[in-house]
């Protein structure tokens, strides 16, 4: 039995998205390589992946110098504020109010200075920081929220794919119904019924993941209905390979890809609801500093007085989302060479 | 003759869904941890006489099953339920709200749909060209940018800085004109379009953006079928292939993602609404989950929810009359 | 013999791609005369289709017609010249791209495509589609495109045709289809159709009712064909003169009979030995050796080199042109290959190719050298095959 299916892990064809045999054998030979070499090659694609490069070190690295409180980076012990990503335990202050004015303007603007290049908020904490410090939260809570969309998915999606029948039917129409509801007003009753009242970032990380747990199920899905008709699959089932070994080694794998490509594109779509929620009031709450938090505030009492307040964040979240769009787009150019512009 | 047959096929498919679409909504309203009434009394002092009183009103005592059939019966009848806070049935609170959101969300849609289609055909045909390349940006930067952010900047821009365009409230057309103090008709729709203007640009924003991408794509693959080849090749003028011959296919796509992208609009609505300070469903549905009620959630998450199916339904339907190839019940 | 209805001359279609310049159609020359039907044979990507677009001047980016004239009824479709700077232009008696569009195409030359299935759109009603056509290019008012379009249906066998007139194309069969597609080229009454392998995608006996159906109203109508086919099968049975194509060129050219009974290029040769035929077993069936090689790079010498039975040491310096080996009916029999004692290149001489030597004679230096050089015979190596260095074809 051994030996059967090692063979039939040699012969199997690791599948890429391209129905094309041709493709899917350059695809095989090398691999992620090959699609890397294809994005730099387009323009668009570089761009994004230097914008998504650029965004993840800042989440990664920023760190705050409380004595002068101000951002700099540096080696993640020197500052022990920065030790723990701040999403969880919401530090009084991000960062700790200067002895600026409050809402200073930014200092390209008559009144403002150097020392804080957007200007400050109306507690006199500078926006800068804030700004960079919200790229935590909305990158970690992005990528957190789509691991937990994609792996729910997967699963949902490869056992309804590969089962069919009954078990389909009942997955799909409950995957359907989820579908009906605007994924946004989902999430809000998510979370206030298992916060109990009282939201938290917690409970909009897992409502997110929940919310887009459909999306990638039906992907999986129709990926899963056309690898489980392969001859390498019913080959695997008249040699008695059990079912849940198939599905994790044969059909996942060759499902994957598609998918892999979606997820980052879906990455956008979660830092853009997530900022929704939090400017709603149902997402990151005070004092974490937080894009969609930030455009609530700005929002609320400052749109006349401080322009600026609203601005930043809103660019912020442009700037990032657009890395991770143009990311996926180009690695589906690259992995799919059907779907060309 | 088929397609009246189709549209009651497809709107018995969509009973099941809205099923589903209450027990959900139901269960999570239910099965919450926490005590639903004691979560609507939170900050009370929880009088166990009081929390039995509401119980035994609403039925809550009952077991699940009975609660929900009770929750069911009065859904077929039209009785979402009733909202304790505001002490009104939820389907004449319903009534009240839903007006202004679909205007917003109608009004969103055309603009999307007069804006992305001429867009996205233009780049189609001009591809890889400068004027490619602008709309590609433009629309990267639409799927890319919060829908309340422009809604905030175009407030900030409009309504602050030039003082051009109210930032708050809509006007809706189908009052008398007294009621919103307008002496004539005219002036009344002139306010009711002004008022609108902003809010439906930032919600449309979005659904522009992902149309003009379809519709691009679309046009592209249309232009390269055998059948446009064939027409071109019997000298039909490229005008012709553009708007006739490459063009009706195209749209299938698009009417599908009209549909499934309106789950996506009314969730905008909920933002867009909380930033113009919109009466609509989506700011109801934001002041229930702030005071925690429930048959209001529900109701509201129901409405949205079978809004959501019947706009599906509609959408499939205008697809079978434009593709000949669906037969009534047949289609994937 | 008679002025013909098209005359290609030296056409050269060319795709400018990232990989480099792929010379689809290399420089053929061919007549369609009135009321015949030609054939244009190879295998796949040798450039008949392409050479068939270019007729109509439908080739679609990155592919453009480089070289060559073109000419109908005396019309001149494509043709260059030279400038007063050395810089090719087009003529000025070649037709715009409107007069094309509203003079040939539909009108003059007329279409029908390789697949049925692709090529009707599937949201129009089959009757509007053919009465579309017949409309624009007939200028009948919609009544009287209808009625004939009607007409047209009942003509290539199609039964209701009134009922059928309102049908999408997914309700008709392949076979139907393809009937619907003749009849949109017939109903334009063009003096040329091309019909670009318009049985490939039918199965057997489908195939043998369009081609019956064909030959017949080919009969009615007068009109005259460019059947592409890879088909030496659909060759006999329909064309009146054939040009064989490899790798764009026209590497054998003469009338049916003579191209079956008296085969002058080895290629020729291997295509009908590879043909199933009655009287002969599934064993001795001869599949062509090896794969065409790609345009992007051709073979130096005679591109049929690598893969010819035949060939010897000359075969990979000397590139042949396609020259007159015989005369039958009254039409040319002409031939590329150097075995001809036209050639005077010491066919007899030179020493023949080892199978093993193939691998590095396949590649030539043409590939590398393709955009340095616009002529086709570029490499250094190679020597021009025709006497006295002109075009031996006028």
């Amino acid at each position: 039995m051994a030996t059967t299916e090692s063979q039939l892990e040699e012969q199997q064809p690791s599948v890429g998205p391209g129905e094309d045999e041709a493709d899917e054998e350059v695809e095989t030979r090398v691999g992620w390589r090959y699609t890397l070499a294809k994005i730099k090659r387009d323009a668009t694609a570089r761009i994004g992946l230097y914008i998504v490069a650029v965004v993840l070190f800042i989440a990664t690295f920023a760190a705050i110098d409380s004595n002068v409180a101000r951002l700099t980076f540096g080696a993640v012990q020197d500052y022990p504020a920065a030790r723990a990503l701040p999403i969880f335990d919401h530090p009084t202050a991000i960062p700790p109010p200067g002895e600026a004015n409050a809402n200073a303007p930014p200092a390209f603007v008559d009144g403002g200075t150097l020392s804080h290049p957007l200007g400050t908020d109306p507690q006199g904490r500078d926006y800068f920081t804030r700004i960079v410090y919200g790229s935590q939260v909305s990158v970690s809570v992005g990528i957190v929220a789509t691991a937990i969309g994609l792996i729910g998915g997967t699963i949902v999606g490869a056992i309804s794919g590969y089962y069919g029948g009954k078990v389909d039917d009942v997955l799909m129409r409950l995957v359907e119904t989820l579908y009906a509801i605007p994924p946004l007003v989902l999430i809000i009753v998510f979370i206030v019924f298992l916060s109990g009242g009282s939201p938290d970032i917690r409970y909009a990380i897992v409502g997110v993941g929940i919310t887009f747990i459909p999306v990638f199920a039906r992907i999986i899905r129709s990926r899963v209905l056309s690898v489980r008709e392969m001859d390498y699959i019913e080959a695997a089932r008249a040699a008695g390979v059990k079912d849940r070994n198939i599905i994790r080694r044969h059909v996942i794998p060759n499902s994957f890809s598609p998918v892999l490509v979606y997820a980052t594109l879906q990455i956008g779509v979660t830092i853009l609801t997530v900022a929704g929620l939090s400017f709603l009031g149902y997402g990151a709450q005070p004092p974490t500093p937080d894009w969609g938090e930030m455009l609530r505030i700005a929002h609320g009492r400052y749109m006349h007085s401080n322009i600026w307040l609203s601005i930043w964040p809103g660019l912020a979240i442009l700037v990032t989302i657009m890395g991770f769009n143009l990311f996926g787009d180009g690695l589906q150019d690259a992995l799919d060479p059907r779907i060309k512009n | 003759m088929g397609l009246l047959k189709y549209t009651i096929y497809r709107l018995l498919q969509a009973i099941p869904v809205l099923i589903g679409i209450s027990i959900i909504t139901f269960l999570l309203a239910n099965l919450a941890p926490g005590d639903p009434v004691r979560l609507m009394l939170q900050g009370q002092q929880a009088d166990e006489e009081l929390v039995r009183t509401i119980e035994q009103r609403y039925g809550l005592d009952q077991p699940l099953h009975v609660r929900y059939w009770n929750y069911m019966t009065g859904l077929v009848q039209g009785d979402l339920g009733y909202s304790i806070h505001r002490d009104r049935p939820v389907s004449e609170l319903m009534l009240e709200r839903a007006g202004p959101t679909l205007l917003l969300v109608l009004s969103a849609y055309v603009f999307a749909i007069v804006t992305a289609i001429p867009l996205g055909i233009i780049a189609a045909k001009r591809r890889n060209e400068p004027t490619d390349h602008i709309s590609r940006i433009v629309a990267l930067i639409g799927v890319s940018t919060p829908s309340f952010w422009i809604g905030i900047m175009l407030i900030i821009i409009f309504a602050v800085q030039l003082g051009v365009l109210p930032s708050a409230g809509l006007v809706y057309p189908w009052q008398p004109p007294e009621a919103a103090g307008h002496d004539g008709y005219l002036e009344h729709w002139i306010e009711s379009i002004r008022h609108l203007i902003l809010p439906m640009i930032a919600l449309g924003t979005l659904q522009m953006a992902t149309l003009m991408r379809v519709e691009r794509t679309q046009m592209i693959e249309s232009l390269q079928e055998e059948y446009v080849k064939l027409a071109r090749a019997y000298g039909v003028p490229e005008r012709t292939i553009l708007r006739k011959h490459a063009f009706r296919s195209a749209q299938l796509p698009i009417i599908t993602i009209i549909g499934l992208n309106l789950s996506t609009a009314l969730g905008g609505a909920v933002l867009i609404e909380t930033v113009f300070a919109i009466n609509g469903m989506g700011r109801l549905f934001i002041e229930a989950i702030q005071q925690l009620d429930y048959q209001l959630i529900m109701g509201v998450t129901m409405v949205l929810g079978a809004i959501f199916v019947i706009g599906v339904v509609i959408t499939d339907i205008s697809y079978a009359y434009i593709d000949p190839r669906v037969t009534y019940g047949e289609r994937e | 013999m008679s002025e013909p209805l098209l005359r290609v001359e030296n056409l050269k279609t060319q795709f400018f791609t990232e990989s480099g310049t792929v010379r689809a159609v290399d420089g053929i020359s061919f007549e369609v005369h009135e009321g015949e039907i030609v054939g244009l044979v190879g295998e796949s990507g040798a450039g008949k289709s392409v050479a068939s677009m270019s007729l109509m001047r439908l080739v679609e980016d990155p592919g453009e017609i480089v070289g060559g004239e073109i000419t109908y009824r005396g019309e001149t479709l494509f043709g260059l010249e030279e400038g007063p700077d050395g810089e090719l232009r087009e003529r000025d008696e070649m037709l715009s791209e409107s007069e094309m569009r509203e003079r040939i195409r539909g009108r003059e030359i007329a279409v029908i495509f390789q697949d049925p299935m692709e090529s009707l759109n599937p949201v129009f009603t089959v009757g509007g589609q053919l009465r579309e056509f017949i409309e624009l290019n007939r200028d009948l008012s919609s009544g009287e495109a209808r009625d004939e379009a009607i007409r047209m249906l009942r003509e290539v066998g199609i039964p209701d045709p009134a009922e059928r007139y309102e049908e999408y194309p997914h309700q008709f069969s392949g076979g139907m289809r393809q009937r619907v597609l003749i009849a949109m080229a017939l109903a334009c009454e063009p003096s040329l159709i091309i019909a670009d392998e318009p049985t490939t995608a039918l199965d057997v006996t489908v195939e043998g009712q369009i081609l019956d159906l064909v030959d017949d109203l080919q009969d009615r109508y007068d009109t005259s064909f460019v059947w592409v086919t890879h088909d030496m099968g659909v060759v006999a049975e329909i064309c009146d003169r054939v040009n064989v194509m490899y790798l764009g060129e026209i590497v054998e050219q003469a009338p049916v009979d003579e191209l079956f009974y008296d085969t002058n290029h080895p290629y020729t040769k291997a295509l009908l030995d590879s043909m199933p035929r009655p009287d002969r077993t599934v064993d001795e069936l001869d599949p062509i050796e090896g794969v065409m090689p790609e345009a992007i790079e051709p073979p130096s010498g005679c591109r049929f080199h690598p893969r010819c039975p035949d060939a010897r040491e000359v075969c990979t310096r000397v590139h042949p042109e396609t020259l007159e080996v015989d005369r039958a009916d009254g039409y040319p029999h002409r031939t590329a290959c150097v075995k001809h004692d036209v050639f005077d290149v010491d066919y007899d001489g030179s020493v023949p190719l080892e199978p093993g030597d193939e691998a590095e004679t396949r590649v030539g230096g043409t590939g590398t050298e393709a955009g340095a050089d616009s002529n086709s015979s570029s490499t250094g190596e190679e020597e021009p095959a025709s006497p006295d260095g002109g075009d031996p074809q006028r």
